[in-house]
């Protein structure tokens, strides 16, 4: 009896022994490898979502450029990022959605026996391209951000690089891939989701020469030298056209919809109206784009069919009633609206403006600003009539506009940019446009502060960060802003 | 001595023996029981007859007698007491036995041990002590009756319960303590520990929104319970190895006892919300944020529009913004409200005065109620015992048509298949469903629930009658609502009716659970028993959760979740009882336990919507759905464990234990590891049995290691799957990185104590002091993100806890007809966080709104609020030329710490004849809590604090030019007092978030609360009599979370948290009122 029972109770336990270990704790649910080119098309998904969402914990752009402001959660529009956490959210954003991606894609791709020298070196190159667009974006962030030790894990307290050495590194990295590009391959093809494999490498190239175009102008005021040598090198060879234009085409059905549609339309938020800045400003120059930008609204004290409509933006950093002001348009509305990474009109402002520094790149700045001003309006649904009577406007030709070559270009350029608040803010600083500030700020919103999360878990490098920046507050500015 | 006596009772005896023969015999019951209840097994005998009892699982005894027999009562450990029959109803109290065999207390692994022996700390309380209240969670019923036991009850109906033994150990773990039924054990992990770190539970975590599913802990039945024995040390739990680190809470079922015994319980609990635990409105301003409307309204507080269509413009109030800083109400004002623009409203297009509210939020609750039934059936004969119980139990809670129900089902039995071989048996199948569970945190984003509670303590408009609301949903079943968009577009800005949120997107929720163990226990010699057994612990959950159409949150959807947990355990045991020689007693175990566990979860959403509104069901989704995220987690663990007990002369008893586990969770290389205690103590009253007022004493002193493995798949990379985009899959890095050199975790714990007991055990006290470290966890480090990751899985940290814990029990008036027994605990735990991972000085825990994390900071207590403060000068704050408060721009300042200094409890009973009356106080000192509630709720000029006068003794709302506005206390930089008068006519001005840095909304979370009172009238056995096969009745008026006699913090129970999981305390947001609960129980033991 005993030794039954013994027997029997031993087997029982024994048996459930484990022999291999691994086997019971794999997750089988889970890829364990990938085709690098999955990586890249969600890092280059990320990417746009990043800069197209309108969600005021990652991207609050179109507030401090003032193309929209808020109705009463007013705090993103006063600058105040701390309330939920802005900085963080679109520094995790950049760093892990999108770089740790590429740089995973780049590891496989670095690794994939499989794949021509050529078709390789086009991939290495494009995820170069990319990763040098992501960390130039966070520069004109931030400032000094992580970037020689960042995306390495072994390495949890990144130091902080000086942002104008960052700079130099992208300059030479970004000329390193357009080497590498070459048109008689194929590199991500149909999985590259700008592109969608369409004169994939040439359109590659046309990109890599855009960023290096606007990395060169960013230099211009604190790096003459290297920015003109960029600029000049690029010019020629960036966007040639509207068809040129870089950007993320959405789906019509979630999740792969534009994420402002998400957030604004299918969630029927209220949080949002125009800002008085841009709406005042396209007003006074009776604006083609307004229909294309805002809603028109009815301010009739008693509001009745036949009444004109117009262009009216909220007061800036107060509260603002919803129903009184102009919204986003339908234009914006769409699910399916791309996500703009690069265009012709923004290549010309920049042209123009290198003309006026005496830059080496063909054409009259006139020239490059009209065709700018028109890639602008026809990209927006504008007709030709439109863009000659608009230039004919004495406010917006160039010879009679008013103000210095910034900022007549810096205008023109805040209009056209508009949607793309990350980049409008970024030459709203650049070329030094004044906006009226945020009732309760004496300073405009010249950088992001550095993530709560960067205090309290890498203490050391971001104190030196902040005391080499001149410290972390938002009036601090960046190493290219001399205005 | 004994003799004298002895020959007394003898005497009498004799002397009434004719009498005795001759009198008709009753039936004669009552309770025995020692100072903690109620004592099940203990002999009934009629002194010099044959006949005899035991008492049931209660303590209760029915036995005939006649007048003048003596009943003796008798049970190991314990004292005989004998009492001579004079009435029919006879309650007896025994002691414990002095100086000999102390009480039987389950320890690890289901082995009983005598609690002299014990040279750890272990708190015994009884079934009588948690199911007299007869509430439905057995958790929260622990609350002040263990020292050192810190327990944090969510006031949401089903909410979990927090129980952190000795301080928070883990610095990422849930630090709940192992729970084991029967000696197996049982789960008790939250919904968010199963979800582990997928986004939904991730951002729960930080304070978003979601539900709160409650403990599985809860599935025991109070009813079926004996014993609860907490095991607090690493020495104590070291034989589950792995899986206890964190403490233990030995619950033990009851036994059948001889006979027939039925118990009937029926109940009732009526609630109330506290008032001072919800917000206070001011009511002197209505709708608005400011004077931002339209300027020819009054104060430009209201909009200006034609509303009836009759081109004259109307006086509209601000229906859309959802703060209180509007005008002032003055009853002569009409003005067109949000009921004026429903066309299916009584109100529809009519003015009404501009008054506050009659029903302010408070009359949303519902009162909530409870009933509970039950009915337990035992009985045994020599061979075995068995007993058979079911319990049903509503509870109503305080949102309207929210509701979890319990079937609780309970067999376990016994059975003497030979002399030598016991076949045992048990059985639980608990089935739990729940309805309208609120929403927690900050909700209402990307497709999770709102927290109605957020609603009415941050967005408000005090001129919102809540009735008002009742009816418009009621009307029409739709979301008529207070915050609609505008005249023309009446759907919602950020706020549905809240009856269309209970009503229309309820979750539902299902939990069916079966745990049970079967065993044989051979006794191969006298001294040699060996016990296998094999249990089960299996649930099935199945979780909905709803966005009607027509809802704020948009796009509509439907999502599901079904989760299967499965456990595992198989032991073999060999129990060794020997006495070496006549001084030296040995006590060992050897054992073998095999674990595994499988937890298998699917979850799926709709996508783009509902197509047709109120049908939930994936299939009506707008877009095709998403994949389902499926999950599997598996963990098989072997162990091989041995442990003795010498001892000596019943005055020197010294414990050692090994265990090897190997844990599949773990690399191969390092999945292998030992955990040794050793334990010793010495019974010192045993030398001194001179000293009569000492009835036992003992110190203790031992340590111990326990350690364990990780979660499931924690060290191979794995890739995340999105959505594809078009035909081109997308895939991602996890953003946490996983680790193949992980280690097991290690706590290394040393204690001490001294027990002593006097005057024949009037008075005793269990004084410890303990000391651990927890080394080597695993964690996912949170680190700079620049790294391309959110956290890493590491070995990392020494989070030292050291502190005393003290209870002392005492009877300092007993007699026959009275006695009162008193209980008192309390705890001290200082928590430092010694080491984090390679120079990294702080773990960021979680980040909540404004800025504010919960953080492990090197030299710092687990728990750190960090954000931003105030600037102070001499002490003072400083405010700057404006007369607004100057704040750090730095959000790393220690503004608080969510650890309590000290807690415990006072535990009365009086008994008097046939009543009694006990009641439980307890108390918390120390801690913080950053109250997010505040932080909004000021802004939004909801709370009193925002209106009525200033120190001028004009109302602080007029403009500055008319005597209003407020001079902040604080001082300028160079030390002079701030007199500058600021506005606080609006939402930017005074009060809220963007003029006071964090600090300011941190507040102290002490407490003490009237957590428990019960009174219990045993019905007289001479009326009992009359109704038939009934032994005895008792009546009970019972009380919970009666009174919360201190606070600090305002409009909020201090208790209240986000949910289970050590990362939620000291937050609170969308906060809970507490549930005052009055209850009435008959019970009938046949």
């Amino acid at each position: 009896m005993k030794k039954i029972l013994i027997t029997l109770l031993g087997t029982i336990v024994l048996s459930s022994c484990v022999k291999k270990n691994e086997y019971l704790n794999n997750d089988t649910k889970s890829a364990t490898t990938v085709p690098a080119s999955a990586l890249f098309s969600y890092a280059e998904k990320q990417l746009a979502d990043v800069l197209a969402t309108s969600a005021y914990n990652v991207n609050i752009f179109r507030l401090t450029a003032q193309q929209w402001t808020q109705t009463t959660a007013i705090s993103e529009s006063d600058y105040d990022l701390k309330l939920r956490n802005v900085p963080d959210g679109f520094w995790n954003a950049i760093y892990i959605n999108v770089l740790r991606n590429l740089y995973e894609a780049n590891k496989l791709t670095l690794a994939d026996a499989t794949l021509s020298t050529a078709q390789r070196n086009n991939q290495l190159a494009q995820i170069n391209i990319l990763e040098v667009y992501a960390y130039s974006v966070l520069v004109n962030t931030f400032g000094n951000i992580p970037y020689t030790q960042a995306i390495d894990y072994t390495n949890t307290t990144p130091k902080y690089d000086d942002a104008s050495q960052i700079y130099d590194s992208l300059l030479s990295r970004l000329d390193d891939a357009l080497s590498k590009l070459n048109a008689n391959a194929t590199g991500f093809n149909t999985a590259d989701l700008l592109f969608n494999g369409v004169n994939e490498i040439t359109s590659w190239q046309k990109f890599g020469n855009t960023v290096k175009l606007k990395l060169g102008i960013t230099l211009a005021d604190v790096e003459p030298d290297k920015a003109k040598t960029a600029v000049e090198a690029a010019a020629a060879n960036a966007l040639q056209s509207n068809a040129d234009n870089v950007s993320f085409k959405y789906q019509t059905t979630t999740p792969n919809t534009n994420p402002l549609w998400v957030d604004q339309v299918q969630g029927h938020l209220i949080d949002y109206v125009a800002g008085a800045t841009l709406v005042d400003l396209m007003n006074s120059l009776n604006d083609p784009r307004r229909p294309a930008y805002y809603t028109a609204i009815d301010t009739n004290s008693n509001p009745k069919a036949g009444d004109v409509l117009v262009y009216k933006g909220g007061v800036i950093g107060k509260v603002n009633t919803y129903n009184k002001y102009s919204t986003f348009s339908n234009t914006i509305a769409a699910p399916d609206l791309p996500s703009v990474l690069a265009d012709y009109s923004e290549v010309e402002f920049d042209l123009a403006e290198a003309v006026e520094r005496g830059y080496n790149v063909g054409g009259t700045a006139a020239g490059h600003y009209n065709n700018a001003v028109t890639a602008s309006i026809l990209s927006w649904g504008g007709s030709d009539a439109d863009v000659s009577t608009y230039l004919l406007n004495p406010k917006v030709a160039y010879t009679t506009a008013t103000g210095s070559y910034k900022l007549k270009i810096g205008n023109q350029k805040y209009i056209a940019l508009y949607n793309r608040g990350y980049e409008a803010w970024t030459e709203i600083r650049r070329l030094g446009l004044v906006l009226p500030l945020p009732p309760n700020q004496t300073s405009y919103l010249n950088r992001f502060t550095y993530p709560i999360t960067e205090q309290n878990v890498n203490q050391a490098n971001y104190s030196q960060a902040a005391a080499a920046i001149g410290g972390d507050n938002i009036a601090t500015k960046l190493f290219w802003d001399k205005n | 001595m004994m003799k004298p006596i002895l020959f007394k009772w003898l005497a009498l005896f004799t002397f009434l023996c004719p009498f005795i023969t001759l009198a008709q015999q009753q039936v004669v019951h009552g309770n025995v029981g020692d100072q903690q209840g109620g004592l099940p097994g203990v002999s009934v005998k009629i002194k010099n007859t044959t006949r005899g009892t035991i008492t049931d699982g209660k303590g209760d005894y029915a036995i005939k007698a006649s007048n003048g027999e003596i009943l003796v009562f008798s049970f190991v450990g314990y004292n005989n007491l004998e009492i001579e029959v004079d009435r029919v109803t006879i309650n007896a109290t025994l002691t414990h036995n002095d100086k000999q065999l102390g009480e039987v207390v389950v320890v690890a692994l289901g082995l009983s041990r005598n609690k002299n022996e014990l040279p750890y700390s272990a708190q015994t309380i009884s079934g009588a002590e948690v199911n007299t209240n007869r509430n439905t969670n057995v958790l929260e019923e622990l609350s002040g009756k263990i020292a050192g036991a810190q327990i944090k009850q969510s006031n949401d109906i089903g909410g979990s319960t927090n129980i952190v033994l000795r301080g928070p150990k883990s610095l990422s773990g849930s630090n709940q303590p192992l729970f084991v039924v029967d000696g197996v054990p049982v789960d008790n992990s939250s919904d968010l520990e199963l979800g582990g770190t997928s986004n939904v539970t991730q951002n729960q975590r930080n304070g978003k929104g979601g539900y709160d599913y409650g403990s599985p802990g809860a599935d025991v039945n109070p009813d079926d319970i004996a014993s609860i024995t907490v095991l607090k040390g690493a020495a104590s739990t070291a034989l589950y190895g792995s899986r206890a680190a964190n403490g233990a809470i030995i619950i033990t079922t009851k036994k059948g006892s001889k006979g027939l015994n039925v118990t009937l319980n029926t109940g009732v609990q009526f609630g109330s919300v506290d008032k001072s635990t919800f917000a206070k409105y001011q009511k002197e301003y209505g709708a608005g944020y400011g004077p931002y409307y339209d300027p020819n309204t009054p104060g430009s507080h209201f909009d200006y529009t034609d509303i009836l269509g009759n081109g004259v413009k109307q006086l509209v109030v601000p229906t859309y913004d959802d703060a209180s800083y509007g005008q002032k109400f003055d009853p002569s004002l009409l003005v067109y409200d949000w009921r004026s623009l429903d066309p299916t409203s009584p109100y529809y297009h009519k003015q009404t005065p501009w008054v506050a509210a009659k029903n302010d939020p408070s009359t949303f609750f519902v009162h909530p109620y409870t009933l509970n039934n039950s009915l337990f059936i035992d009985g045994g004969t020599d061979k075995g015992n068995y007993k058979l119980g079911y319990t049903r139990s509503d509870d109503y809670g305080i949102l309207p048509n929210s509701s979890v129900g319990k079937n609780l089902f309970n067999f376990g039995g016994s059975y003497k298949l030979t002399d030598k071989l016991t076949a045992q048996a048990s059985v639980n199948y608990t089935q739990t469903a729940g309805k309208g569970r609120g929403g927690t945190g900050f909700g209402g984003q990307n497709g999770e629930p709102m927290n109605l509670l957020q609603n009415f303590r941050e967005f408000w408009q005090v001129n919102v009658d809540v009735k008002d609301l009742k009816d418009a949903y009621f009307r029409t079943q739709s979301n008529d609502n207070w915050n609609v968009k505008s005249p023309t577009d009446l759907s919602s800005a950020y706020w549905d009716n809240p009856y269309f949120v209970q009503y229309q997107n309820y979750e539902t929720d299902s939990r069916d659970r079966f745990f049970g163990n079967v065993s044989l226990d051979y006794k191969l010699f006298s001294w040699l028993d060996i016990l296998g057994r094999a249990s089960e612990d299996y649930y099935n959950e199945f979780q909905e959760q709803r966005i009607n159409v027509g809802s704020v949150v948009t796009p509509s959807s439907y999502y599901r979740l079904n989760r299967t947990y499965k456990e595992n355990n198989y032991d073999l045991l060999l129990n060794f009882n020997k006495a070496i020689t006549s001084d030296i007693s040995f006590k060992g175990v050897l054992g073998l336990n095999a674990r595994r566990q499988n937890i298998n979860s699917i979850s799926a959403s709709t996508n783009g919507g509902l197509v047709i509104p109120g049908l939930f069901a994936l299939s009506n989704s707008v877009n095709p759905i998403d994949y389902p995220v499926e999950e599997v987690d598996q963990k098989v663990v072997t162990g091989i464990f041995g442990g003795a007990t010498f001892g000596y002369k019943d005055l020197f008893f010294l414990d050692g234990t090994l265990r090897r586990d190997q844990s599949t969770t773990l690399p191969e290389k390092n999945n292998t590891y030992y955990y040794p205690s050793i334990a010793g103590s010495f019974v010192f009253s045993s030398l001194l049995k001179d000293y009569t007022w000492l009835s036992n004493g003992k110190v203790k002193l031992n340590y111990a290691e326990v350690g364990n493995d990780a979660l499931a798949h924690r060290i191979n990379e794995v890739y995340d799957k999105s959505t594809n985009f078009g035909s081109e899959p997308l895939y991602y890095v996890s953003t946490v990185r996983n680790n193949a050199d992980l280690k097991p975790e290690r706590t290394k714990s040393f204690e001490a104590g001294l027990e002593a007991s006097f005057l024949k055990n009037r008075l005793g006290f269990d004084f410890t002091y303990y000391k651990n470290n927890t080394i080597n966890q695993i964690l996912p480090v949170s680190v700079s993100t620049a790294t391309g990751y959110s956290g890493l899985y590491v070995n990392s940290g020494n989070v030292q806890n050291k502190g005393v814990e003290v209870s002392v029990n005492g009877t300092p008036l007993k007699s026959n007809d009275f006695s009162w027994n008193i209980n008192v605990n309390f705890a001290k735990n200082t928590n430092e966080v010694l080491a984090l991972y390679n120079g990294v000085n702080n773990y960021q825990l979680a980040a909540y709104k404004g800025g504010v994390t919960t953080n492990a900071t090197v030299g710092e207590a687990y728990g750190t609020l960090r954000g931003t403060d105030f600037v102070y000068v001499n002490g003072q704050k400083e405010v700057d030329a404006t007369g607004h408060y100057v704040f750090t721009n730095n959000s790393n300042n220690n503004i608080g710490n969510a650890n309590p200094d000290w807690t415990g409890g006072v535990y009365n009973a009086f008994r008097y004849k046939n009543f009694t009356l006990s009641f439980l106080v307890d108390f918390s000192h120390g801690g913080s809590i950053y109250d997010v509630d505040m932080v909004f709720g000021l802004w939004t000029g909801l709370y009193p604090e925002t209106a009525g006068l200033n120190d001028l003794g004009n109302p602080k709302r007029n403009s500055l030019a008319t005597g209003g506005g407020v001079i902040l206390p604080g001082v300028h930089a160079d030390g002079t007092p701030n007199t500058t008068r600021i506005d606080a006519s609006q939402n930017q001005s005074a009060y809220g978030y963007q003029t006071a840095p964090n600090k300011a909304f941190v507040y102290d979370a002490s407490y003490i609360k009237l957590r428990e009172a019960a009174l219990t009238y045993s019905v007289p056995a001479s009326f009992v009599q009359r109704i038939g096969a009934v032994k005895a009745i008792d009546i009970s008026l019972n009380g919970r979370n009666l009174w919360i006699i201190h606070k600090n913090i305002p409009y909020a129970d201090p208790e209240d948290g986000l949910g289970a999981g050590s990362a939620y305390q000291g937050v609170q947001l969308g906060s809970y009122p507490n549930v005052r609960r009055y209850g009435f129980n008959l019970k009938f033991s046949f």
